[in-house]
């Protein structure tokens, strides 16, 4: 899952808040306190309830009020098929747009469940996975009062296809379904056959060229959920006005500025399991600067007692929103990696020295963030509490989040390599960057490398790291689970990629070994009880044979809130609040 | 060879002093008008006052690494001997010694910076003396550049007076933060390979846009006053006898400019030493070397929890444009033939 700003995929954001249970070993200071359950960081949605049923209530709530929401990046796409960042997806899946499925917030395990949604239940798959059967709700309405046809759904699922006129979206439809590499949507491909969906009266089969098990969670994208046919879904138009099944729909809408949800008349709380709609509507600022957004919420007078943020809180004020009370911490299955470009630096023991010598607390405090909220400790690449995860050390002897520039340099001098070079990018007008580079040159030159950073401007450091032939040697990147399995991890970052046709694709370590891709591809077929294990096993593998990148940390969050905002949890799939619990008091 | 009668001298003399007693072996010397202008500036008590302010900083400056070396203070990690962030940071980025948490430490007398863990007395400094640095370099080469295209045009006349006129015009209209935002991330993203580089181009980017937004006010002081100075009997006698142009300009015109151009160093120095702070600032100045601007950016989420980090580099700057300016004006007034004091 891309992340929402570009700056956090460069691992250097203005403050990303994690708390971890004790979780810090620095000795500096208290360490903060939070509620991040760092042994279970990604378990997350693991949970399922194929049985819940609508309407949902929440003990104490009142209806009524407006919830302003302020944040400080835009919203990059709002149609269903398209919207892939942590802030627009979880905008459209929690409030306006239904799908088969759908993720709920657990107090008792504060964690997420997966239930159904337009959906009767999660699905029910043949034996190897290649088909899955839906059974859909009936007298489900969009929000001009036109019903919801089983056709919106194969509609969508083809619309899912097209890659040309959505670049930016999931693509897991072509990984997976029927026809998923020949097939090229209805706007791209409009004489293709689209094969993947058979509809039998209320019943929708999927059906699958490789086994996917996991189905389910890509049912709770909202690129899944209805979209109807015709102009109504016209791409462009569409972006701007997606048409609502859930609470509420979109009143007006400038890009990259505001959103106002209002309600939806045509929702029926019995139909959603999930959903509630205590708020009459929800203002959304883009564009406010991140100062202004903790001011505004420390201060918590007017307006800002019923407004809350999606940002994480600056490590400068954390300490006195702590006082306040008003901040609420989780984690999220977030690994921030380093990762050396595999075909230029083919020396495991390099890959290994710079794991040793990357100034890991050193980078979490120029970088603004706050050790033990939003770093954790990492080892393996999946997080914990990841079905499957084996708990390793792929570097042995080496402490998670240490740094021991002796053993770097006596690793480079057995591979005889002191003084080599060492090219990464930062962006030069980001004083966080700037300080980041400058802890992790003077590592590296203690340990007998030379590093040689390569400036470059906030507005073109992705498109630099995205180059396959820039001249650089190691890349930073930060990757999310798109849901709780192997499966959402060592695809899209370890497989190799057709660089010419693709790029780099989201596998920056540049990593390509045959023996791997073949075995993901193998585990990509075992029986799903089997996967979870076999994903683990080569997390395991992977890293002590090869190690292609090393973790740097674990995300977590920190979201603060006025004082009249009730029921502002973290959805720990994806970083972002709970929108589902959130009602204003009256 | 200048004649400008002094109403000073004459002045001097109907000062009144009281005819006391007669000093046989003093000579009776004309002093030129610098050493009159001196004398009075000595007289100005704000502006001795601001020149021992200006030259404490400049000594400061000068030898901000020995200062630094020899406290033991950090201003980056190069050192192998610097502190690491984590060692002396709390969880959070506030530094674990010193203010704002903790007391008062004589290791840090105005405490660290939050997240990096440099020395605020070393980045205020370096920062000092990069403020100093490319004041003056933009100073000195903005008032030459300035000075011989106004001697040129003023003196020429005709058609180059009319194209440098209109060059001169058409940078004053040019807005100076859009022209700046506009080429320095040009010119460094081009020459600015890696980070040695980078340091040198980011400063000669600086020190280049202040001087082509800058050099326009004293081209044209410069050009009125050759104006009205080449209709004068003395050049006019110069070009009679045939003194080559050269020598004109630079022989007879320009020490008859010194005043003009004394006043405009002094105050077009201060007026640098803000544009490079708003530079560095807005992110599109030095980002390799310490600078009072850079540091105010970093501060500025910093200044309800850790005040001192935000007010001592925005003082600081404060102070020298202040000191600068006081000087700048009463230079202007000492040099000035018309002011009485």
């Amino acid at each position: 899952m891309r992340l929402h700003k570009p700056i956090i995929a460069v691992t250097v954001v203005g403050a990303f808040v994690l708390a971890a249970c004790g979780g810090s070993d620095s000795d500096n200071g208290d360490g903060p306190e939070s509620n991040v359950d760092t042994d279970n960081l990604a378990n997350t949605g693991r949970a399922q309830d194929p049985t819940r049923e609508g309407p949902v209530t929440i003990e104490g709530a009142t209806e009524g009020g407006t919830v302003k929401v302020i944040s400080y990046a835009g919203l990059n796409t709002m149609d269903p098929t398209e919207a892939y960042y942590q802030n627009t997806t979880s905008i459209l899946t929690g409030l306006v747009t239904r799908s088969l499925t759908q993720y709920v917030y657990d107090a008792d395990q504060n964690s997420m469940v997966l239930v159904p949604d337009l959906a009767t239940d999660l699905g029910t798959p043949n034996d190897d996975f290649t088909e899955w059967t839906f059974t859909l709700r009936e007298g489900i309405k969009y929000e001009d009062g036109t019903p919801v046809k089983p056709e919106d759904f194969a509609f969508s699922a083809a619309r899912s296809f097209d890659r040309t006129q959505f670049p930016e979206g999931p693509a897991f439809s072509n990984d997976y379904f029927v026809g998923g590499d020949t097939y090229g949507g209805p706007y791209t491909d409009p004489k293709g056959t689209f094969e993947a969906v058979e509809i039998d009266g209320n019943t929708l089969t999927y059906k699958m060229a490789t086994p996917f098990p996991d189905m389910p969670y890509w049912g709770s994208f909202a690129a899944l959920g209805p979209i109807p046919l015709g102009a109504k879904s016209d791409p462009e138009k569409y972006a701007l006005h997606p048409l609502a099944t859930g609470p509420y729909m979109f009143g007006d809408y400038t890009p990259e500025k505001s959103l106002t949800l209002v309600r939806n008349p045509e929702w029926d709380p019995d139909t959603d399991p999930g959903r509630t709609a205590y708020p009459d509507e929800y203002v959304m600022d883009f564009q406010v600067a991140q100062a202004k957004i903790d001011q505004l919420l420390l201060a918590d007078s007017g307006d800002a007692q019923n407004t809350l943020t999606y940002d994480d809180v600056q490590a400068s004020n954390y300490r006195k929103f702590q006082d306040t009370g008003r901040v609420i911490t989780g984690g999220f299955p977030l690994t921030s990696y380093w990762g050396p470009d595999y075909r230029k630096i083919t020396d495991i023991r390099i890959r290994q020295a710079l794991a040793w010598v990357y100034p890991y607390k050193d980078v979490d405090l120029a970088g603004g963030y706050i050790a033990g909220v939003t770093s954790v400790p990492a080892t393996g690449l999946l997080p914990p509490g990841t079905a499957g995860r084996v708990e390793f050390n792929p570097i042995p002897d080496h402490e998670p989040q240490t740094t021991d520039t002796a053993v770097a340099k006596q690793l480079l001098e057995d591979a005889g390599e002191l003084g080599y070079e060492i090219k990464f990018p930062y962006a030069k007008d980001d004083e966080n960057s700037v300080a980041v580079k400058d802890a992790i040159v003077a590592s590296l030159k203690e340990a007998g490398f030379t590093p040689n950073p390569v400036p470059t401007t906030v507005a073109d450091l992705s498109t630099l790291r995205a180059d396959p032939n820039a001249d650089l040697n190691v890349r930073s990147a930060g990757w999310i689970a798109d849901w709780p399995s192997g499966a959402s991890w060592f695809p899209p970052l370890i497989q190799s990629t057709n660089l010419d046709a693709e790029g780099l694709g989201s596998n920056y370590s540049v990593f390509s070994e045959p023996e791997v891709d073949a075995r993901i591809k193998e585990i990509l077929g075992l029986p799903v009880d089997e996967q979870a294990a076999a994903w683990g096993e080569l997390d395991e593998t992977v890293m002590t044979e090869y190690l292609p990148l090393f973790p740097i940390r674990y995300g977590g969050v920190a979201q603060a809130y006025g004082s009249k905002i009730n029921g502002h949890f973290i959805d720990n799939t994806i970083g972002m609040p709970t929108w589902k619990n959130i009602w204003v008091t009256q | 060879m200048s004649t400008q009668l002094s109403a000073d001298v004459v002045e001097g003399f109907g000062e009144g002093e009281p005819p006391a007693e007669p000093e046989p072996t003093k000579e009776l010397a004309g002093r030129s008008p610098t050493q009159i202008a001196l004398a009075r500036l000595r007289q100005d008590k704000v502006a001795v006052v601001c020149s021992v302010i200006l030259l404490v900083m400049v000594v400061l400056a000068i030898l901000a690494p020995v200062i630094n070396s020899a406290l033991g203070i950090y201003a980056d990690l190069d050192s192998p001997d610097a502190p690491r962030p984590n060692e002396v940071l709390e969880f959070d980025g506030f530094p674990a010694i010193g203010p704002p948490l903790h007391g008062f430490t004589w290791d840090h007398p105005i405490g660290l910076a939050p997240g990096t863990g440099y020395d605020n007395l070393a980045l205020l400094l370096l920062g000092l003396r990069t403020s100093l640095i490319v004041a003056a370099l933009a100073t000195i080469i903005s008032t030459l550049v300035g000075v011989t295209l106004g001697l040129v045009a003023g003196y020429a006349r005709g058609w180059v007076d009319s194209a440098l006129s209109f060059f001169i015009d058409f940078f004053l209209s040019f807005p100076f933060i859009l022209g700046a935002l506009a080429l320095a991330p040009i010119v460094t993203t081009r020459f600015g390979g890696n980070t040695e580089t980078l340091k040198r181009a980011e400063l000669i980017t600086v020190v280049g846009v202040l001087v082509v937004f800058g050099w326009m006010g004293i081209a044209r002081l410069i050009r009125g006053q050759v104006l009205s100075l080449r209709e004068r009997e003395f050049v006019q006698a110069a070009r009679v006898i045939g003194v080559p142009t050269r020598s004109i300009l630079f022989k007879e015109l320009l020490p008859n400019l010194v005043a003009p151009i004394v006043v405009s160093v002094s105050l077009s120095l201060p007026g640098y030493v803000a544009a490079e702070a708003g530079l560095s600032f807005l992110g599109i100045g030095l980002t390799e070397t310490p600078s009072l601007g850079r540091t105010i950016n970093r501060a500025v989420p910093y200044n309800e929890p850790y005040p001192l980090y935000l007010w001592v580099p925005v003082v600081t700057v404060m102070v020298l444009v202040i000191a600068l300016n006081l000087v700048g004006d009463s230079v202007r007034d000492a040099f000035d033939p018309k002011t009485r004091r």
